[in-house]
């Protein structure tokens, strides 16, 4: 009995990954043979690496969405900071003609300065994070279409663009297959930064700090911790994550879309958050089951996709999906 | 909590049977004869009834011909996702594909990759850049735009106050059906007194048209509305409607693309004066596609022409233009 029990536990803990297992076990089950070759069309290298470079952008946001929601918060705004960053880097780029390193440098800054307003106005001002992200939401959604005069950023959209015809050559390298395993670029930055948050939470006094406020801010800060620095330090960092997705965005669509670019990412980002386990209560949580998140929603997605299931159902299943991740992690908190 | 915990695995396995059960039930019976071909549609929005009405006549010709399958993809209106509809309808390795593409540079290497596979692909409606593609088939805006203005200078008798409710300015169809329009118009005495971006919206025409109205509130002050697309056009007509002194009876409105649904029956009601056609080219896709699967040639180019609807040809199917 005892070791049934164990046995249980272990099984509990490695929840996320039995999930992850069974999702995938489907994906070889369900999707459909080629018409060529007869071989699967899920079971080989191309598809997974089509997968982890597709969800790549959402991969990035989720994980810097995770240590915002780990700390007790949450940030509504990446989506339109992804799009943002995604415009002001096809901007320079193009519009300006600055170096592929000066583009994202800038880009990156910048991100990091809107993430960095989010936590001040959230820790200076005790605001409630889902209202001041929101502001933020829009703030940035409106810069995005200030900076670009509301067009598209592509070569030859305006004449006093530098670049008037061909893509600028970082587009074509970020999405082009490297000597790696022939992952792309993107998906490298995706895996990169999950390991680089995943390291940042699990070693780091700061990442210790996130898990004791979102725990319990009080005790937090009553225990000595300097709570305001360590918010401003995670928004900052969530708001970095966006921008890293919208220059993956802008490589990806080779242009800047300063309407579409990233408009509902923050909820698919939170999904993937969510449906990893970590609680959106604060406190709990982990960048690996994040990243696990974001392959289940990307695996059903694609087996959904391959399948050719139509709208309708394919909503239904990803949200009794999420419904499903919360029901389990409100079990776990008894 | 134990007993509870084992519940809530029961619950996840059974919520994952049933999505195993959606998809078998889906994704029986769809095994590949001899002698067929196989066509994949990417459809990059089926929000809009224009593309609604696209793949229905696609359906509808490719019912004429038995040995046609073709699996549907819809992109949601996002383009990452149309690109990587693309490449998975080149992983499925089907004979041909026939896209109709949301933007045009994003998608332009998902087809030449297509195309470097060795499969055709026919493009729809928006043209990708460069010449890697097999077939391009689509309306001509700024023509339809021109005939838009011609009908109005005849219609007002060469002179008059218009107010342009227009379609989404950063997407190439509105600034053509806009500059195609301008050209109609030129040498008349005509003025666009008004103008405004309503996004192809509905509830954004009938915004601004709000604002036109009460913005010129003499009775006479505006004699025609040129709308980019019917929905437009029929917010208009509700807007001035609302406004509760019988201008929609005076003004005349006038719309784009003629879907049976909307702009024809708009029309028939007798709410809009002319709308003018904006042909899918669905089926035509299907025709063509038959004879590059047969091996024969096609043009590279296939530019569809126009009709007009008015209340006294709607009957008849318009009158070409």
């Amino acid at each position: 009995m005892d070791k049934l029990r164990k046995l249980l536990d272990i099984a509990g803990r490695l929840r996320g990954v039995l999930a992850f297992a069974i999702v995938f076990l489907l994906g070889v089950v369900f999707t459909p043979v080629s018409y060529k070759t007869g071989h699967s069309t899920f079971l080989n290298w191309s598809t997974q690496n089509d997968i982890l470079f597709e969800y790549a952008e959402y991969g990035i946001l989720a994980a810097g969405m995770t240590l915002v929601i780990i700390s007790g918060g949450i940030d509504l705004s990446v989506g339109s900071v992804l799009g943002f960053a995604a415009t002001l880097f096809s901007l320079l780029l193009i519009g300006y003609g600055w170096s592929a390193g000066g583009a994202i440098a800038a880009t990156i800054l910048s991100t990091a300065v809107m993430g960095a307003l989010n936590g001040l106005v959230i820790a200076r001002f005790r605001m409630q994070p889902f209202v001041a992200t929101l502001g933020m939401m829009l703030i940035a959604r409106g810069a995005a279409k200030w900076i670009s005069g509301g067009i598209k950023v592509q070569p030859g959209a305006r004449d006093w663009y530098a670049v008037q015809s061909g893509n600028p050559a970082v587009f074509d390298w970020m999405t082009s297959q490297t000597s790696l395993l022939s992952l792309r670029p993107i998906t490298i930055l995706f895996i990169a930064s999950t390991l680089v948050l995943w390291i940042v939470l699990r070693f780091t006094r700061f990442g210790r700090y996130l898990y004791a406020i979102g725990g319990n801010e009080e005790a937090a800060r009553l225990s000595g911790i300097r709570v305001g620095i360590v918010k401003v330090i995670a928004y900052t960092l969530c708001g970095m994550t966006a921008g890293l997705a919208g220059i993956c965005n802008a490589c990806r669509v080779t242009l800047g879309d300063p309407g579409e670019a990233g408009l509902t990412y923050e909820l698919d980002a939170i999904a993937a958050v969510v449906i990893g386990g970590t609680s959106l209560t604060g406190g709990k949580g982990g960048m690996f089951f994040t990243f696990l998140g974001t392959l289940i929603i990307a695996y059903i997605s694609k087996i959904l996709s391959l399948q050719g299931i139509e709208e309708a159902p394919r909503l239904m299943i990803r949200g009794a999906l999420i419904i499903i991740a919360v029901l389990i992690q409100q079990s776990r908190k008894e | 909590m134990r007993l509870q915990r084992n519940r809530f695995s029961a619950s996840i396995l059974l919520c994952i049977a049933m999505l195993g059960l959606v998809l078998t039930v889906t994704g029986c019976a769809q095994k590949k004869t001899k002698k067929q071909f196989v066509i994949g549609m990417s459809q990059c929005n089926l929000g809009e009834p224009w593309r609604v009405q696209m793949n229905a006549d696609i359906k509808a010709a490719a019912a004429k011909h038995p040995e046609i399958k073709i699996i549907w993809k819809d992109a949601q209106n996002k383009t990452t996702v149309q690109q990587d509809q693309v490449k998975e309808l080149v992983n499925l390795g089907v004979d041909l594909i026939i896209i109709s593409p949301k933007e045009a540079r994003p998608l332009t290497k998902p087809v030449a990759d297509a195309i470097d596979a060795g499969i055709p692909v026919i493009v729809l409606d928006r043209k990708v850049e460069g010449d890697k593609y097999t077939c391009f088939i689509g309306g001509d805006n700024f023509k339809i735009g021109e005939e838009a203005g011609k009908f109005l200078v005849k219609l007002l008798g060469g002179k008059g106050n218009v107010v342009e409710l227009k379609g989404l300015m950063t997407s190439t169809p509105a600034v053509e059906r806009h500059e195609g329009f301008m050209k109609g118009i030129k040498g008349s005495q005509i003025k666009i007194i008004f103008s405004a971006d309503c996004h192809w919206l509905e509830p954004d025409a009938q915004r601004e048209m709000a604002s036109a109205l009460s913005r010129f509130p003499e009775p006479d002050a505006i004699d025609a509305v040129y709308a980019h697309n019917d929905p437009s056009a029929h917010g208009a007509y509700i807007a001035a409607k609302n406004e509760g002194k019988g201008r929609e009876k005076r003004i005349k409105f006038i719309g784009i693309d003629a879907l049976p649904h909307e702009g024809i029956r708009y029309v028939k009601e007798g709410l809009l004066t002319a709308t003018f056609q904006y042909p899918t080219g669905g089926a035509e896709a299907i025709e063509i596609a038959l004879k590059i699967l047969h091996g024969q040639k096609v043009p590279k180019n296939i530019i569809l022409g126009t009709r007009v609807f008015t209340r006294d040809n709607v009957d008849k199917g318009g009158q070409p233009l």
